[in-house]
C-alpha cells in the first residue's frame, strides 16, 4: 500500500485523532494550571494576604468550565446556528459526491452535526434560562 | 502522485487551517494564564 492509497483510505481519521489530542492536551494543561493557581492562592491566604483578583477569576473560570457550566442563551443559539450550518454544508457535500466510495464520511459528519444541532435547539428552547 | 493527492484533497486545507488555529488559540490562552500565575508569584515574592 502506497502513502497515497493509505491517505485516501484513512484521511478522515485525522479529525477524531486531532479531537482526542486537543481534548487530552486541554485536560492535562488545565489540571496542572489549576493546581499551581490553587497552591498560589493557598500561600497568599496562609500569609494573610488577598490573592490577585485575576488569579481568583482564572480559577473560577476553570472551575466553571470543569463543572460544565451552562452557556448563556446567546451561546446556545450560536451553537445551534454553527451545528446547523455544518450539517447543511456536509449534507450538501454528501449530495454532490454521493456516488463516490468515500461519500459516507460526509454523511456521517452531516448526521453527527445534525444531531448536535437538534440537541442545541432543544437546550435553547427547554434549557434553564439564564 | 503529489498532484493527484492535492487534486483529490485540496479542500482539506480548510479544516487543517482550522485545526492549526485551534492549537494556536489554545497555546495563546495557556500562555496568558501562565503569565497571570507568574505575575501573582512575583507579587508574592516581592511582598515577602
Amino acid at each position: 500500500m502506497t502513502f497515497a492509497e493509505f491517505f485516501a483510505s484513512y484521511w478522515w481519521l485525522m479529525f477524531p485523532i486531532f479531537g482526542m489530542f486537543l481534548a487530552a492536551m486541554g485536560v492535562f494543561q488545565d489540571d496542572a494550571r489549576s493546581t499551581k493557581a490553587m497552591d498560589l492562592i493557598r500561600t497568599y491566604v496562609n500569609q494573610g494576604k488577598d490573592p490577585p483578583p485575576e488569579l481568583l477569576q482564572m480559577v473560577a473560570q476553570d472551575a466553571e468550565s470543569a463543572r460544565g457550566g451552562a452557556p448563556s442563551e446567546h451561546g446556545r443559539a450560536w451553537s445551534f446556528i454553527v451545528f446547523a450550518a455544518l450539517s447543511a454544508g456536509l449534507g450538501t457535500g454528501y449530495y454532490f459526491v454521493r456516488a463516490e466510495d468515500w461519500a459516507f464520511a460526509f454523511l456521517i459528519g452531516a448526521v453527527a452535526t445534525g444531531v448536535m444541532a437538534v440537541g442545541a435547539l432543544f437546550l435553547l428552547v427547554f434549557g434553564r434560562k439564564s | 502522485m503529489t498532484v493527484e493527492l492535492f487534486r483529490d484533497f485540496w479542500w482539506l486545507m480548510f479544516p487543517i487551517f482550522g485545526m492549526v488555529m485551534a492549537v494556536l488559540g489554545m497555546a495563546r490562552e495557556a500562555r496568558a494564564e501562565d503569565e497571570v500565575i507568574a505575575r501573582a508569584r512575583r507579587e508574592l515574592e516581592q511582598r515577602q
